[in-house]
């Protein structure tokens, strides 16, 4: 039988997969933008923003989200090349670098709430800040399981072409993130 | 090659298949997009039926609020103590009703359905792009259904602050019954509903954008496949927003934020949320919830458009213009949101800018009417069930489209605002166009989802009773609401000048009921012929599209052999010189020599040569 449906095993597209993460990209910066839309109406009728000036540890953590993406781009470089321990490497950079950005935005929020500026405020804008960077944090923990998921192929041993997919879908997701919240952070240090 | 007789292959499936097929993952965990439109459907179809109880209940009340009706205490208990229907119950009816219609029957019943069968099957795919997160939108769907009416079962009632759930009713927990745990179990379920939408909407734009078979290019896809795929685009760019407004909302509920609240008494007690505004809800919800509307009527005017072609047996009218209307419904559906919000105090400059985008988006919708109108105009037409119900959104499309521009008025929406003229129009154009837009689909594909016909007769007195009466339904509407008849009201018998609508509202109810009735016929047809209907040919409406060229057994990855290469639109019916009505689009212009044309060709001149060879050789024996 030479039809390409052999034994009904439907080949996968790896590429239409691809494309999946490339739209959820789209939804999910979607999603940011109605609350930051939302922030933008309410600070012009209410005439004031969150007012705040935001804690350091959050351009600390900007800093290590950036040296992350760094490294997971420095991976799929390696994956591409055939150096698997150097890939695997990196990877594992990347995750504990996630990680520690994780930590610092929960240090970030301690400080926003020993100033007095809490999550349940009467300016709303303040509690966008927490809103949207909670909702990233959560991005975060997805995109870690991406990771995780490139991190387990990879001692897995399954072939090239999987694990080049999984790598790509973990980059777009991983640099997503990392401009979402480079995108974020600067929103609210301009719209005080 | 791709000859193999569709038993070997069967045969190959089952002895030493791939995966064992069990009744779990075939008919329950099943993969396969094809049973993954069945389960949609027949989900949509039993939420249609609840959601059409709902409103035969609260017409009842509408139309006698003075009368008792014992038996409504024996099935709902304390909701309709005493045999009246109470008052926080009707709002509750009401919510609950349109929520199921416009979110699940008319959103995840008819694009789910349709977009899961025919994507793959129209555009010559094996499946979706990914089947699992397929599986997964429709139990996030399911889970979403059970949610929502799980709310009937709890103490203070489902939520009761009309689909739209604008704060402060449904912010403040204590505000009324509905604003209650029903309340959350409603953002719940909408949260687990949207997550089910976007997975589903993501998978039909990547299968369609990449997993097209040899030659479909995008010209070349049928109109229902272009309004699947921009429905599901239109899904992606808007249902993230309701998301993050519900997500405001649910901190508003439950932690005490004031996105939305401000300055709130009850009694002699003052909320302390300071500062929100509701306002800015109804902008988040109407951003998702215009192009909500154009989500459910774009699949069913998708779906009317092939069927219309198939059965006037003469190409769409207008092919291109319908395309481009589509995509100009898209982009402009972004930009009128504001008409649902004319008397919210808005600048009246703003108000004005959204009327005029609103007005405009008349323009692409009538330009489909007109089409719809030349596809018939002098077609051989057959008047089968599918093409009746297509007939009928169209003049449901028109019927309801006049009154929008009605209400695309700023000067005229501040008196319609929140009557039952607005009721009026969107039963007419969403309500009743996109029903039947579906119902259409439903006996047109009935026979590639179950391998069998409905029954016809059944299906003519399906369609009649139910067209005249929604007309008689939803007609008489307009009055009241010219008359200042406001909607959402549980009773008009303390308004004197509503007194005289009374009659109206009984004549409405009974047509409600009649037009409730004439849906047994369908669903006896439809769940008696997926077990007892005749069999079904291969291709019964003699119709082009490429899903006609699959077997009537249904096998994972749909073509036995190959996946046939496609050679031309959709819609070549009726064409001068051929020797049938219809030529398939898997027909190459090799074999239809005595048929094509010159723009066939599409430039290309080696072809355009072989024709005027073949023309000129052909010629003398025409004659
Ligand atoms: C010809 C184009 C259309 C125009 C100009 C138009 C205009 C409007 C306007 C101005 C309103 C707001 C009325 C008010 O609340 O005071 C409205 C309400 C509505 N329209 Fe349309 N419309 C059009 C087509 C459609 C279509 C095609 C659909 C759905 C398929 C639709 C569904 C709705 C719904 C559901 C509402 C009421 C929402 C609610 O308040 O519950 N409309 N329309
Ligand atoms: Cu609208």
């Amino acid at each position: 039988m030479v039809g390409t449906l052999q034994q009904g095993n439907i080949p996968v597209n790896f590429k239409a997969k691809k494309f999946l993460v490339w739209l959820f990209v789209v939804s999910s910066t979607i999603m940011f933008g109605g609350w930051t839309s939302y922030y933008l109406v309410f600070m012009a009728s209410k005439g004031k923003g969150h007012g705040l000036v935001l804690p350091e540890v959050f351009s600390y953590s900007t800093v290590v989200l950036l040296v992350s993406s760094v490294c997971l781009f420095l991976a799929a470089r390696a994956l591409k090349g055939g150096d698997t321990s150097k890939h695997r490497m990196l990877l594992w950079g990347t995750f504990i670098l996630g990680i520690v950005f994780a930590v610092m935005q929960f240090q970030g929020w301690t400080s926003l709430y020993q100033t007095g500026a809490v999550l349940v405020n009467n300016n709303a804008a303040i509690s966008m800040i927490y809103i949207v960077s909670g909702f990233h944090l959560l991005h975060i923990v997805a995109g870690l399981a991406f990771v995780l998921s490139s991190l387990i192929g990879s001692y897995k041993n399954v072939s090239q072409e999987v694990a080049e997919y999984r790598q790509d879908i973990t980059s777009i997701f991983w640099h997503f993130i990392d401009i979402l919240w480079i995108y974020l952070y600067v929103f609210l240090l301009l719209n005080s | 090659m791709s000859t193999i007789s569709l038993h070997d292959t069967h045969h190959d499936d089952h002895g030493h298949g791939h995966h064992h097929e069990t009744f779990l993952t075939k008919y329950v965990f099943s993969q396969d997009h094809k049973m993954i439109a069945k389960q949609f459907l027949i989900t949509g179809i039993i939420m249609a039926v609840i959601a059409m109880l709902l409103s035969i209940l609260f017409r009842l009340q509408l139309a006698w609020p003075d009368k008792t009706f014992p038996l409504l205490e024996t099935f709902l208990g304390k909701w309709a103590e005493g045999g009246r229907i109470r008052p926080d119950f009707f709002l509750a009816l009401v919510t609950i009703h349109g929520t199921i219609m416009v979110f699940f029957v008319l959103t995840a019943g008819l694009s789910g359905t349709f977009s899961n069968l025919l994507i793959p099957l129209q555009v010559g795919a094996r499946d979706m792009a990914s089947p699992f997160m397929n599986m997964l939108s429709y139990w996030f769907f399911l889970v979403a259904c059970i949610v929502m009416m799980s709310s009937f079962f709890v103490q203070t009632g489902p939520a009761s602050g009309g689909w739209t759930i604008y704060p402060p009713l449904s912010a403040v927990p204590k505000a009324m019954p509905g604003s209650g745990l029903g309340m959350t179990l409603w953002l719940i379920s909408m949260v687990i509903f949207v997550a089910s939408s976007l997975i589903g909407s993501l998978n039909y734009v990547s299968t369609i954008l990449n997993m097209r078979t040899k030659g479909m290019d995008l010209w070349k896809m049928p109109l229902t496949i272009w309004a699947l795929f921009l429905t599901a685009i239109l899904g992606i760019l808007s249902f993230p927003v309701l998301v993050a407004g519900v997500v405001l909302l649910i901190f508003d509920r439950s932690f005490g934020t004031s996105f939305y609240l401000s300055d709130i008494v009850f009694g002699t007690e003052i909320l302390p949320n300071e500062g929100g505004s509701p306002i800015l809800w109804q902008h988040l919800f109407w951003f998702l919830g215009h192009p909500e509307v154009y989500i459910v009527i774009m699949p069913a005017l998708g779906i009317s458009s092939e069927i219309i072609s198939v059965n006037s047996r003469k190409p769409i009218f207008g092919y291109h213009a319908m395309v481009y209307s589509l995509i100009g419904i898209t982009v402009l559906s972004f930009i009128v949101w504001g008409h649902h919000m004319f008397v919210t105090g808005m600048n009246p400059l703003l108000g004005g800018v959204f009327m005029i985008t609103t007005l405009i988006i008349a323009v692409p919708s009538a330009v489909k009417t007109f089409n719809y109108l030349a596809t018939l105009w002098r077609g051989n037409i057959r008047f089968t069930p599918a093409m009746l119900f297509a007939i009928g959104l169209v003049s449901f499309f028109i019927s309801g489209g006049l009154t929008g521009i009605f209400l695309g008025n700023a000067s005229l929406d501040i008196n319609l605002h929140d009557t039952y003229f607005v009721v009026a129009h969107f039963h007419l154009v969403m309500g009743s166009a996109a029903i039947f837009g579906m119902l259409a689909g439903v006996y047109h594909w009935f026979p590639k989802m179950f391998g069998r016909m409905m029954n016809p007769k059944l299906a003519y007195l399906h369609f009649w009773v139910t067209f005249i009466c929604a007309y008689l339904v939803f007609f008489p509407l307009h009055f009241l609401g010219l008359d200042g008849v406001p909607r959402r009201y549980y009773a008009f018998t303390e308004f004197e000048f509503m007194n005289k609508w009374l009659t109206v509202n009984v004549f409405v109810t009974w047509s409600a009921i009649i037009a409730a009735l004439a849906q047994v016929a369908f669903l006896f047809n439809f769940f008696y012929s997926i077990f007892r209907g005749k069999k079904a040919t291969q291709n019964p409406w003699e119709a082009n599209t490429l899903e006609w060229t699959t077997p009537v057994e249904h096998l994972h990855g749909n073509w036995p052999g190959e996946i046939p290469t496609v050679y031309r639109w959709p819609y070549d019916y009726s064409k001068p010189g051929a020797d049938q009505d219809f030529i398939l689009q898997t027909t190459p212009f090799s074999e239809t020599m005595s048929s094509n044309l010159p723009h066939d060709f599409e430039g290309n001149e080696e072809a355009e040569r072989i024709q005027r060879e073949w023309e000129a050789a052909n010629k003398p024996v025409q004659e």
